[in-house]
């Protein structure tokens, strides 16, 4: 088993942008079907279900999941895992509202692990503003990439 | 009114669905066959049951936090993935107050697959003078 100090470091993709390109909508029908898919009605305030803070940043960032996978130089057929996730709200999502995403790469760290060998740790960050800019929330996540080329 | 100390309601899925994985691959644009495909999840030697989604095991937490606290608001969240949950599972998201301070309640979460243990720890802030 090769020492991690032996080991080629992790590529330096810290900076890397994530904007979006595009604005993402919660539509009303989308949300109902989320929110019966774990098990409760959708608000009838029109609020949507704040599990979209996931759902809104990765779809609508400005790369898709293989495509931040590919910039850590990383085959996203190779299975990237969820770490954590963690969000800061400052407001209620709505369904029927336009909102982008802005981000970026915060870091990509090489370490080893006793049940997954080598792996790369991504940090990256997100937030999403409704149309007036103000930003709604906040999210920063964790995926763990294994290395098995490495391990 | 809860203080610190008092666990949250739990909230119970009786049974993940491989029909709702369908659709979330479809809500998170992300079609990785490990969610839909149980030969693959074999091939990679990760079990014999197609494996849910993170974001899906998140929204129960909130639920169970939505339920405990009618009329609040999630204001911060942090979730940790210590385990897969997989199709069929039957999972209990629970949750203890730790403190309460002016309108903000701070606990801790997790989520429980029956015979396995917990699957996602985490801490939730709920606001109960909810942002307009």
């Amino acid at each position: 088993m090769a020492d991690l100090a032996e080991l080629p470091s992790a590529p330096d993709v810290a900076g890397t942008s994530l904007d979006g390109t595009e604005p993402y909508v919660i539509t009303a029908e989308e949300n109902a079907a989320l929110c019966r898919s774990t098990g409760v009605e959708p608000a009838a305030d029109g609020s949507a279900h704040p599990v979209y803070y996931y759902v809104a940043t990765q779809v609508a960032m400005g790369k898709t999941v293989a495509g931040v996978c590919e910039t850590c130089r990383f085959d996203v057929e190779d299975g990237p895992m969820m770490g954590s996730s963690g969000v800061s709200f400052q407001a209620p999502l709505k369904v029927d509202h336009p909102y982008r995403v802005t981000g970026e790469i915060l870091s990509l760290v090489r370490k080893r692990s006793r049940k997954l060998g080598v792996m790369d740790v991504l940090d990256y960050r997100l937030r999403l503003h409704d149309q007036a800019g103000a930003t709604v929330l906040e999210t920063t996540n964790v995926w763990v990439l294994p290395r098995k080329e490495l391990a | 009114m809860l203080g610190a100390g008092d666990e949250l309601p739990p909230f119970i899925i009786e049974r993940v669905s491989p029909e709702a994985m369908k659709a979330w691959a479809v809500f998170l644009h992300d079609p990785n066959p490990i969610h839909l495909d149980v030969e693959v999840v074999k091939a990679k030697g990760l079990g014999d049951r197609v494996i849910n989604q993170g974001p899906a095991n998140v929204a129960y937490l909130m639920n169970m936090l939505m339920a405990a606290f009618p009329g609040a608001a999630i204001s911060k969240m942090e979730s940790r993935f210590v385990d897969n949950v997989y199709a069929g599972d039957r999972l209990t998201a629970g949750g203890r107050v730790t403190s309460v301070e002016g309108g903000a309640v701070q606990c801790d979460i997790w989520l429980r697959a029956d015979g396995r243990d917990v699957v996602i720890t985490g801490s939730a802030t709920v606001s109960t003078c909810a942002p307009a």
